[in-house]
């Protein structure tokens, strides 16, 4: 559903993320991207749904070619693929349920959205949402008054929000301790097995990754090094994709 | 990834500017000397003349004393731009040009000194104090009378500097969104336009609102209304740019997630931008209403009406003890508006 070809994202400054990016995402798999920071993993995500504009190749996200989109169109697209991020990123000081709601401003009329104004269908399914990540009974609750991992299940909520076809995860759990990882990652394992919605994810942890990918792809230094089952990195491709010093630390 | 691209200083371009600011220090040190201290202090001359050609010696003489130094360890400006090396257990205030700084420091306190015409003796002399003993006096004994009239000004006043911020605050709004580089560095246009607007907001600024006070007593007549408009161009500018500072330091966060569901623009700026804004624009505001109170009381002066222009008209007449009810007014309103902000703002964080 997902293909990318010769991706590449040169910065304004200089600086060369991707180089020549190749691999495509069947409907319904569980990728996940490792690599270390600075490999361009945040950039490639955000070169998905146009959050940075790719300076060459393509991207077909259902056959359209998204690095052209503008305006509307871009929209469109970008309310099908949703994304979750390491801090969050959600609304400071609006409620759990204003959140979730906010995942469906591209379907909402600019006005009605400034004004609250939402029919009850949309307010059931974001209910629906919340009690899917388990935070049934926190709808009025300060969203940026909650637990980081609860502020992560949110996110999600309201990425569900868009009924995305792909979900993007930019390093979840990157800001969360052991327990509350694992906890995040079951619900984007609930998300991938039972909606049946694509994850995309960034992860540090490889032993995270062992347990909850179906394939992994590896960056190094803005290019694809690594292609294959999580369980086939070695200990000899341990060492290509993270410098020859690196120990794997373990999260159980 | 940032790639950090470290530049190492240019020698060239710090000499010269190490020559230049030689040249003035010394030029500014001979010419203070020779009027202040030979003219004023030496052949204490009443009315010294000044001829252009004074400073322009002045300069020359900097210039040749900069020249004979410059290569010494008594260069001011080439120890300020890191040129002369020293010991770097040593402080940079002990080294032999910092002397030539501290030399800076005297001459223009004596200066200062001199041109402020600060005399004990003037201050201490028995007419003037007679003066002063009459005016406290007649302060410490305000007319009662004129009371209910003072209050009917201050009210004024006070609704004046309510509206004038109250008319600001929209458009302040507004322009602050168009003022704030992190929205505004999306495409050529818009950034020009950030530039367009940030130079007309700093121009506005620049013109104290005393100056708008007088620029509109002229334009629409004496009286509270010239003052409100004076007060309203001044918030308006400045609220602009305290809104606009205050986007710019928000969290990218909630913009790219809000971006990445695909809402509109505006929506963008909606739910990601202003919920991080609200409290302080709010306390900004409360402060801004605040500052116009005093203000305008200041405006007054100039026929901005209200309790200012009423303060100027008794002092006029020389009738202290109104001014002195006046002056308890004025004090009154300063303290509550003072302490009732503050709490506001403290309760809003």
């Amino acid at each position: 559903m997902l293909e990318i070809i010769g991706l590449e994202k040169v910065y304004p400054n200089g600086h060369h993320a991707l180089k020549n990016i190749n691999f495509s995402v069947p409907q319904g798999e569980f990728l996940v991207v490792i690599g270390l920071s600075g490999s361009g993993k945040s950039t490639m995500l955000r070169c998905i749904n146009r959050l940075h504009d790719p300076t060459g190749g393509e991207i077909l996200f259902n056959g359209v070619d998204t690095t052209k989109l503008k305006g509307l169109s871009l929209r469109k697209i970008r309310s099908e693929i949703g994304m979750i991020f390491q801090h969050f990123n959600l609304i400071p000081r609006k409620t759990v349920m204003e959140n979730v709601l906010s995942g469906n401003l591209s379907r909402t009329g600019i006005f009605a959205s400034i004004f609250g104004i939402h029919s009850n269908e949309t307010k059931a399914l974001a209910q629906k949402y919340i009690e899917i990540v388990g935070l049934k009974g926190k709808e009025k609750n300060r969203a940026d008054n909650l637990s980081g991992g609860q502020q992560q299940r949110v996110a999600i909520a309201r990425a569900l929000m868009q009924n995305p076809k792909i979900l993007l995860a930019d390093e979840p759990v990157a800001s969360l301790d052991p327990a509350t990882s694992h906890s995040v990652m079951q619900y984007l394992k609930k998300v991938n097995e039972e909606l049946g919605v694509t994850v995309i994810c960034n992860l540090h942890f490889l032993s995270l990754v062992r347990q909850y990918a179906h394939r992994v792809v590896a960056l190094k230094a803005g290019k694809l090094i690594y292609d294959g089952k999580p369980l086939e990195i070695n200990e000899e491709w341990f060492k290509t994709i993270y410098g020859e010093d690196a120990v794997e630390v373990t999260i159980n | 990834m940032k790639q950090n691209v470290y530049k190492k200083p240019n020698v060239t371009v710090l000499t010269i500017k190490a020559i230049i600011l030689d040249i003035l220090a010394w030029a500014y040190m001979a010419l203070v000397s020779y009027k202040i201290i030979y003219e004023k202090i030496i052949i204490d001359e009443r009315y010294p003349e000044f001829a252009w050609n004074q400073p322009l010696y002045s300069l020359y003489a900097g210039a040749l004393i900069a020249a004979i130094l410059f290569f010494t360890k008594l260069s001011l400006g080439r120890g300020l731009f890191g040129l002369i090396k020293f010991d770097e257990n040593e402080s940079p205030s002990s080294q032999a040009f910092a002397y030539i700084g501290y030399l800076l420091i005297l001459l223009t306190f004596i200066t200062g000194f001199y041109v402020s015409q600060i005399s004990l003796k003037e201050f201490l002399s028995e007419s003037g104090l007679e003066g002063a003993k009459r005016i406290f006096k007649a302060l410490f004994n305000p007319n009662w009378g004129i009371f209910q009239e003072g209050l009917f000004a201050a009210i004024e006043t006070i609704y004046m500097a309510f509206i004038a911020t109250a008319v600001a605050i929209p458009i302040a709004f507004i322009l602050g969104f168009f003022a704030a580089r992190n929205l505004m560095n999306g495409s050529a246009v818009a950034f020009t336009f950030y530039n367009v607007l940030r130079a007309f907001l700093n121009v506005s600024r620049s013109i104290e609102p005393l100056v708008w006070a007088i620029i509109f007593s002229v334009w629409v007549g004496i009286g509270p209304f010239s003052g409100m408009l004076a007060l309203c161009i001044h918030s308006i500018a400045s609220l602009t740019k305290q809104y606009s500072e205050q986007i710019e330091s928000i969290d990218d966060g909630p913009i790219e997630a809000i971006t990445a569901t695909g809402a509109h623009p505006i929506q963008v700026v909606w739910f990601g931008v202003v919920p991080q804004i609200v409290l302080p624009y709010l306390s900004y505001t409360i402060y801004r209403w605040d500052i116009n109170v005093r203000m305008a009381t200041v405006i007054g002066l100039v026929g901005g009406g209200g309790i200012g222009n009423l303060l100027m008209q008794y002092q006029g007449q020389a009738r202290w003890n109104e001014v002195g009810m006046l002056v308890i007014l004025i004090a009154a309103i300063v303290w509550t508006m003072d302490w009732a902000s503050s709490k506001l703002r403290e309760a809003l964080k």
